[in-house]
């Protein structure tokens, strides 16, 4: 995938040019990439690296990533492993999980505050198509990117296997549901969220995956979005700056 | 001419008639239209759905006042907290912290998954890991340190099991864990916020605290507290005091270096030097006891002192004397005397005020004095004893560990019976104690403690504190130092058992969770008990036995399911429906005090120390000649006029102005006046205070964003007329210089300062805490999507966070209350100086430990303690050797 052909407007305008293209009408081999790329994602973000994960970077994963240009950072493709996965699961933890990292939940970008009713709708979106979230660590909740990423894929998953067995209205339903949580859950947030975090990352590995993650999803979000919508997406995601314009030191220096 | 053209059509003419309505106010207010709390008290509804939302009752913890609050839950999510009206001294009130609380729960910069350095101590760099690994890998340590002492056959090093905590409201867990440790190293915060008031008063009459029947008295002398804003049971306190200034028509009289909320709701303000209040104090007594103002009879039958020998001690204590050593005027001292001493009931209130000083415990003791010698002891609107009610502990419980431990009590201050906190990191540093392992609750001492900057490079240092464990929800400047990270919940995601004495009707209450901990978080008290499990898997070490709890409810059941009166009505059960127990009435709407079903006041109980020792109570008890009565050996009440009264918590059950116990050490057994070093400062210093404020605690709020965006810097404090001496205007950036170093900030002119005195807040200038307190991100924020909190990104409109004053403040304890005498450090303001910056702070260690050194010299065992106490009949030579003492 092009790294760098892709921009979200400043002004929230529509990001691409000419019509949208159905995401129902993928080929087969589309869909199948597209569950496996969002997986991908999912799981990049979803937790530390592990001695897996490094795995397929090094080895299966390799030559699609070099023919990509994808910088992953030089000690992830060389280094010893132990001191890789020591590395990234502290950028992990200071990005994702400790206090003073971008918390990747819809509810804290939206208001602030962790665990809101951003929450509940992704878990009713997991369950009207048969999931249920858990989480692994405290402080896990179900509108964390990684799970929305992955229920993305395994909907990419579940329409390919109705569209294998020659299912076409479940695999336009499963394509439906897909596009509306895009549309709907995943697109008001997680490209302003992935820009807000690329900024932050110390570590190549997560500018690469965060920056994957925004385009990705933006592709996707804008394949099936109307103009309006799209403009609409953008402004939430950009979080415009709104300070005040009034002066602050109206207030008597003791700050009373 | 119709309406139209009386009205000339215009919106002018609505707008008068408009302006004329608002003029009449109430007289034309809607009777069928209330204000809906009104009403509804207690109940709430979804303004979405209309559905009524899920009450449930709690303690509040925002801070230590322990008030009663009704969470209201909508779709599993705190969305209100209000007031419990059931809690007979909230009354259905929170103030500002109160119901600002739930923000901690939903706050992004929470730490809701245990964390474990990877980088150097204090770098900031972590992994995290789970609860079960966090408390396997606390447990393993623990286990390490008791099996060295058992290999060595020394007890002591289980000692090196430290556990410091700020706030404990745990109802003995605690203890519990620390005592089945096996360790005594149990080091509080109480020597930073009010011991000496405590040792002031619990030897003169057994409790630490007094309860003032605000409500119904007709004159309070307040000394040096922030009752409106800030001082203990501030809510409670708060409401009662309005009711009996606005209700009975009382009279307040505030001493107090800077003009409080609180001073200024009162009738007369008074600006003493700071630490002279006892000065003041002992003037207003010598002129009661002179002119036969007091109360004869309660001092002839309820005090181990006479009128005579009183009316000695306190004869060098003239208005004059004290209108030079405070400021205060000797007339004004005299006629307070005299209104204080005529006007019944009365009653006087002191906090931090007079008592954050070297010998704080005397002007406590003296404060105390007058209520005694005017008779307002425990009567309807006086100076009354605290109200609480106790719960009993799980059984087993585990003994006291069996060395005692140092760092818990140093020797050197037997009468500090809240112990020296602040002394901790010094005497470790010193080689006086040792640490294995350090904990810490519920304390942010890198922030909340004086010099603080000593703090970090103590619990920075490895070879001094090898492995320190945090259960801190927060980020704060200590909980970053940490190795291990395993944290807590808020208060309101927590059980606790609680009374707080915050009024005249005692009442148990419970702290539940409202919600579940979030996102599986797990409370401290689920911890303790999961480390003690891992310490002690098989049993083998007869530890765990002490933790056989199916699950903290369990615990909690333990507590309460047993307690006479409440067991019938249902233990613990009734505690989680109500939040408290006993439900005395209900709050009256119009009056806001608490009534029966008929809508009578419901009657607080006075006098409690008359209360008469039953006939069959007396069997086989012994009576003293000076009408003690003991059973094998323990005071349990006092003979007087023929009459058997359970009277005082002291050992002569009577109030004790007299306490022996102070002599032993060289002390003045007497309440009196030690002139501070600060007093005799040079003319062009300061003394350096420091005071709270109302919608914050002195470092734990200040994530909180309703209550930074009300409050969020410090400026100094400066009285104009002093500033302009020094050059230095309003809104001046300035340097504050003490011998540790100097901090820069801006001064604040306002004639509501002692002219003598710098005033800097607490609650500001936090290095760590979160982005709100700290007002500053990982990195720089992206230029859009600035940070992923759209509260912080757009609605933090100021960029001052303040400046924090403790890095300049000097240790310096009360060598018999062993609080910290916050102010009594002396400093030099001046402009500041080429290339200084805001916030700019240069402290120097070596300097704090040399002002630990001379503080000692303070201590009964020093040189200055000697030259201060002349006065004292004792053998100076033969003084008690310093010893380790108990818990
Ligand atoms: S005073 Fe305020 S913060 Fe403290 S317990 Fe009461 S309501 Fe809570």
């Amino acid at each position: 995938m092009p790294a760098n052909d892709f921009k979200i407007p400043d002004d929230g305008g529509a990001a691409t040019s000419g019509p949208a293209s159905p995401v129902t009408d993928m080929s087969r081999p589309e869909l199948q990439a597209r569950a496996g790329l969002y997986a991908l994602l999912a799981r990049c973000l979803e937790s530390e690296m592990d001695a897996n994960l490094l795995h397929l970077f090094r080895g299966p994963l390799k030559e699609t990533v070099d023919e990509l240009g994808l910088d992953l950072g030089e000690d992830v493709m060389n280094a010893r492993a132990e001191d890789v996965l020591e590395n990234l699961a502290e950028e992990f933890t200071a990005l994702f999980v400790a206090p003073g990292g971008v918390l990747p939940y819809r509810s804290v970008f939206e208001t602030g505050r962790l665990f809101q009713t951003q929450a509940d709708q992704a878990e009713a979106a997991y369950k009207a198509a048969g999931f249920a979230f858990r989480n692994v660590y405290s402080g896990e909740f179900s509108d964390h990117v990684a799970v929305m990423l992955a229920f993305v894929g395994r909907l990419f998953e579940r329409q390919l296997a109705f569209d294998e067995a020659d299912n076409a209205s479940a695999a336009s339903a499963c394509a439906v549901q897909r596009e509306t949580f895009l549309r709907e859950q995943l697109g008001p947030w997680v490209i302003g969220w992935s820009r807000r975090a690329r900024g932050c990352a110390l570590h190549p590995f997560y500018r690469t995956i965060l920056e994957l993650t925004e385009q990705v999803v933006w592709e996707d979000v804008s394949a099936c979005s109307d103009q309006a919508t799209l403009k609409r997406l953008a402004l939430s995601n950009r979080r415009r700056l709104m300070r005040q314009t009034a002066d602050p030191d109206f207030r008597k220096a003791s700050g009373l | 001419m119709g309406i139209q053209e009386k009205l000339s059509t215009s919106r002018r003419g609505f707008l008068k008639l408009g302006a004329a309505a608002t003029a009449v106010g109430s007289a034309i207010a809607s009777s069928r239209l209330v204000a809906m709390e009104q009403e509804l008290g207690g109940a709430d509804y979804s303004p979405v759905t209309g559905e009524k939302r899920k009450a449930v009752p709690y303690t509040c913890m925002a801070c230590n006042i322990e008030d009663g609050g009704v969470a209201m839950i909508e779709n599993g999510r705190i969305v209100k907290l209000e007031g419990n009206l059931k809690h007979p001294n909230t009354r259905g009130k929170l103030c500002a912290k109160g119901n600002s609380g739930f923000l901690h729960v939903y706050d992004p910069d929470r730490i809701m998954t245990p964390l474990k350095r990877v980088g150097k101590r204090g770098e900031g760099k972590w992994k995290r890991i789970s609860y079960d690994e966090a408390t396997s890998l606390l447990a393993e340590k623990l286990r390490a340190v008791i099996e060295r002492a058992k290999a060595e056959e020394n007890h002591e090093i289980l000692n090196e099991i430290v556990m410091k905590w700020g706030r404990n409201r745990t109802g003995g867990a605690v203890k519990r864990f620390m005592h089945a440790l096996g360790s005594n190293s149990m080091v509080n915060h109480t020597n930073i916020c009010e011991s000496s008031k405590k040792v002031g008063l619990e030897p003169s009459w057994g409790p630490d605290i007094e309860s003032c029947d605000w409500a119904n008295t007709k004159y309070i002398l307040n000394f040096g507290s922030n009752i409106l804003e800030a001082a203990y049971f501030m809510n409670p306190n708060a409401q009662r005091l309005v009711d009996g200034v606005v209700g009975n028509r009382a009279k307040i009289v505030t001493f107090d270096p800077r003009l409080s909320n609180s001073a200024g709701y009162s009738h007369e303000w008074h600006a003493p030097y700071p630490g002279t209040d006892a000065a003041i104090v002992l003037a207003m007594a010598n002129v009661i006891m002179n002119e036969g103002l007091y109360d004869a009879d309660f001092v002839r039958d309820w005090t181990n002192v006479t009128a005579e020998q009183l009316i000695a001690h306190l004869k060098p204590f003239t208005p004059e004397f004290a209108e030079k050593e405070s400021g205060v005027s000797a007339d004004d001292i005299r006629r307070i005397a005299r209104e204080f001493a005529t006007t019944k009931p009365a009653t006087t209130f002191s906090y931090r005020g007079p008592v954050k000083h070297l010998w704080g415990a005397y002007q406590e003791a003296a404060i105390h004095m007058l209520n005694v010698i005017t008779g307002n002891v425990e009567k309807k609107g006086g100076y009354c004893l605290p109200r609480g009610m106790g719960w009993p502990q799980p059984e087993p419980v585990p003994p006291a560990g069996p060395a005692l431990s140092a760092i818990a009590k140093p020797p050197l201050y037997p009468l500090a019976s809240h112990a020296v906190s602040t002394n901790a990191p010094y005497m470790v540093m010193r080689g006086e104690a040792k640490v294995s392992v350090w904990m810490s609750y519920y304390d942010n001492p890198l922030y909340t403690y004086p010099s603080s900057h000593v703090w970090r490079a103590f619990l920075g240092d490895e070879s001094l504190v090898p492995f320190f464990t945090s259960f801190s929800c927060y980020m704060s400047e200590t909980t970053e130092m940490a190795d291990l990270i395993i944290p807590d919940v808020t208060y309101l995601e927590r059980h606790d058992p609680e009374s707080m004495p915050s009024g005249l009707y005692p009442c148990l209450s419970i702290r539940q969770p409202v919600i579940q901990p979030l996102g599986g978080t797990q409370e401290f008290r689920k911890t303790l008990i999961d480390v003690i499990h891992k310490v002690d898997p098989d049993g083998s070490l007869g530890i765990r036995k002490y933790f056989a709890f199916d699950s903290v409810e369990d615990w909690m059941k333990q507590h309460f399911d047993n307690i006479p009166g409440l067991k019938e009505e249902g233990g613990y059960e009734r505690l989680k429906k109500d939040g408290v127990w006993p439900v005395y009435g209900k709050v009256d709407k119009e009056t806001a005090k608490l009534v029966d079903d008929n809508g009578n006041e419901v009657k607080a109980e006075y006098g409690l120390y008359t209360t008469e020792i039953p006939d069959e109570e007396m069997v086989g008890t012994e009576i003293s000649e000076e009408g003690t009565i003991t059973r094998d050996g323990k005071p349990i009440g006092v003979r007087i006029n023929g009459k058997n009264y359970v009277g005082f918590g002291t050992p002569s059950r009577k109030i004790e102005l007299f306490k022996e116990e102070w002599r032993t050490f060289g002390f003045n057994p007497l309440p009196t006046y030690k002139r501070l070093p600060s007093r005799d400062k040079k003319p062009d210093e300061l003394v350096l205070t420091t005071y709270k404020v109302n919608v914050h605690t002195q470092s734990r709020t200040a994530s909180l964003k309703y209550l930074a965006e009300m409050y969020h810097k410090n400026p100094a404090w400066m009285n104009p007329q002093r500033a302009a001496r020094l050059g230095i205007k309003d809104g001046d950036l300035v340097r504050i210089t003490s011998p540790l170093g100097y901090i820069v900030t801006r001064a604040h002119l306002t004639e509501g300062i002692h002219p003598e005195v710098v005033a800097i807040s607490t609650a500001c200038g936090h290095s760590a805490y979160g982005r709100l307190a700290t007002l500053k991100q990982r990195d720089p924020a992206a230029r859009w999507a600035q940070g992923n909190d759209p509260d912080i990104a757009n609605n933090v409109w100021w960029d001052d966070r303040g400046v924090h004053p403790n890095p300049i403040i000097r240790l310096s304890v009360d060598p018999i209350g062993g609080s910290q005498g916050w102010y009594d450090t002396v400093v030099k303001v001046t402009p500041a100086q080429a290339g200084d910056k805001y916030g700019d702070t240069d402290v120097s260690i070596e300097q704090a430990m040399k002002d630990y050194d001379e503080m000692l010299r303070y201590a009964y065992t020093g040189d200055l303690h000697r030259a201060a106490h002349k006065e004292v009949d004792i053998d100076w030579n033969n003084l008690p050797e310093p010893k380790l003492t108990g818990h």
